[in-house]
């Protein structure tokens, strides 16, 4: 879908900016600087306003993606399950540093909490969610996964 | 004693038939139909129900200032956004039983004069936001959302409006901040949101479980709800067992039970995991006090507390544990949350956080300790909004317990010309 049709779901009231903000996001996995200028032109609020909100959450990029990211829950009851260990574990097999961008393929978070802690530790890569990890299980992920 | 889990499992959250039929939905008809606004909130006043979000400030008190202010528009927000490490009592309650939640925040918008209601949804939980999206549309299509509730004047329309993964909007000026439109920071209070919040006008932001026992509290009369626990803080509330229990997971117990209780009572935590030895135990998520042994039979309420009990997490930890990972994973959290409004908060949690990832390599070294002791009284005394005090609270109580564990070359001499 175009960036307009997008944006024509939406009255342009401002308590709708960040609905059409993750919208687009969702759509083409990141925003550009032209589409957060059509986005304030259609909601007739200054660019940096529209950037500033974009610009504070997690979930919204910036530039289009090329690596694979891995991310693991590192929140007290995943540390309890082991989560720090399946960091080491991917950091060994992956020969890459946690929260380092050397590695051209792929990058490895540490994320914050997803809700999920009866089920974890949570481990991702991209948009895919795994639930009670085991260290000995991360081999099998990366190699069926990455 | 049941309010919250009491239907949980019985009735399918997909289907409301299942919720009116297990006497669902009676308590907004009773609100609307046989009370007054003013009574509604007398009720929930003299229930002495605390937001169960963390703060414990009574409900019934919030309601009162929004509906004592004049506007020509008022606002009733759910927040669901938790996103603390431990903490996910709101996305099951969302998960098993979202009428509940619904109902909860209709009673509260009509009683405030409301016309509006949003449900902030924390931006990770898919589930959770399609159940309540089901939900909604089904409210719908009974008239128990949208324009002349069950055939009165009231209108109330309920919208879902989730977040993009941001730890500090579970923050009440936050929050409205993001449902404005503008980042989420925190806003200078006073005015506080029941007289000035979403776009300027009175605004009551609710967590879910608060909501949750609205319902209740209807229909079986303010005093039989007041009955339940202490006096100061009555009621029952969920509590998330995690770590080195037997039966982790969700258990509601009255408040006032101890941390004893729920770890090694059969009814709740079963005790610990067999063959590991209680540590510590830590009470109210990333953001919450650690309990010694010794501390276990302190009862868990709100108010004057000396562990606040926060969202009702409590991660028990085992002595085969390390430290330094715990101080490694809280100092991670905080520091990727600041949201970096105000130095103290965004630059204190950076050097905690690299303070912890060379304490996890073992390259501790002795200016660490002076400067670990002022970074953590920048934190607690000087931040913007609590969040910074949050990042403080458990890695205190770490360097004051396990000092040993932490510093473990305290006597020898140190070589570091750093």
């Amino acid at each position: 879908m175009s960036i307009q049709k997008i944006l024509l779901q939406y009255e342009p009231e401002p308590e709708n900016l960040l609905r059409a903000i993750k919208d687009i996001n969702k759509e083409q996995k990141y925003i550009s600087e032209k589409d957060c200028r059509e986005i304030s032109k259609y909601f007739s609020l200054p660019l940096a306003r529209v950037f500033s909100l974009a610009s504070f959450f997690d979930l919204i990029k910036f530039h289009p993606e090329r690596k694979k990211i891995i991310k693991v829950c590192s929140g007290g009851p995943c540390v309890m399950e082991r989560s720090l260990e399946i960091i080491r574990q991917i950091e060994m097999l992956l020969k890459i540093e946690a929260e380092n961008d050397a590695s051209p393929k792929v990058k490895l978070e540490i994320m914050s909490c997803q809700g999920l802690c009866d089920r974890g530790p949570i481990m991702m890569i991209d948009d895919q969610v795994f639930e009670k990890v085991k260290p000995e299980m991360v081999d099998d992920i990366i190699l069926n996964y990455l | 004693m049941q309010i919250i889990t009491k239907n949980w499992d019985k009735i399918d959250p997909f289907r409301i038939e299942d919720y009116i039929q297990a006497g669902g939905y009676a308590s907004l008809r009773k609100s609307i139909r046989e009370m007054d606004r003013e009574d509604v909130i007398l009720q929930i006043k003299e229930s002495g129900l605390r937001g169960r979000g963390g703060a414990g400030f009574p409900t019934g008190e919030k309601w009162e200032y929004s509906a004592k202010t004049n506007s020509d528009a008022k606002y009733m927000i759910c927040n669901l956004d938790e996103s603390e490490p431990g903490v996910y009592k709101d996305r099951i309650i969302a998960e098993k039983n979202p009428h509940q939640i619904i109902e909860g925040l209709l009673i509260g918008a009509y009683a405030i004069g409301a016309k509006k209601a949003y449900i902030y949804l924390n931006g990770h939980y898919r589930e959770a936001a399609e159940i309540l999206k089901i939900a909604l549309d089904q409210a719908r299509d009974k008239e128990f959302v949208g324009k002349g509730i069950m055939g009165s004047a009231v209108d109330v329309d309920v919208e879902i409006f989730q977040g993009a993964g941001a730890y500090i909007c579970g923050e009440e000026t936050a929050l409205i901040n993001t449902i404005e439109g503008k980042r989420g920071e925190p806003k200078l209070k006073p005015p506080f949101p029941p007289v000035c919040g979403l776009f300027g006008k009175p605004t009551i932001v609710n967590n879910a479980e608060t909501l949750a026992n609205v319902a209740y509290i209807i229909k079986r009369s303010a005093k039989t709800f007041s009955q339940i626990g202490p006096n100061s803080s009555p009621g029952t509330k969920l509590f998330l067992l995690e770590g080195a229990v037997k039966n982790k997971g969700v258990v509601e117990a009255p408040l006032g039970t101890t941390a004893e209780e729920l770890i090694f009572n059969s009814l709740y935590g079963g005790g610990m995991v067999s063959g590991k030895e209680f540590w510590f135990a830590q009470i109210g998520g990333a953001s919450g006090r650690l309990m010694p042994r010794g501390k276990l039979d302190q009862t868990l309420t709100y108010g004057n507390c000396e562990y606040p009990i926060g969202a009702g997490s409590i991660l028990v930890v085992d002595k085969m544990a390390d430290i330094k990972d715990f101080l490694y994973s809280w100092a991670g959290f905080f520091h990727r949350e600041s949201c970096g409004k105000c130095v103290p908060c965004r630059e204190g949690t950076f050097r905690l956080w690299e303070i912890a990832k060379r304490m996890k390599n073992n390259d501790l070294r002795e200016k660490d300790r002076e400067n670990i002791k002022d970074i953590l009284w920048t934190l607690s005394n000087t931040t913007f909004c609590p969040l910074g005090n949050f990042a403080a609270t458990a890695w205190s109580d770490a360097v004051k317990m396990f000092e040993k564990e932490i510093f473990p070359n305290t006597n020898k001499t140190n070589n570091d010309t750093n």
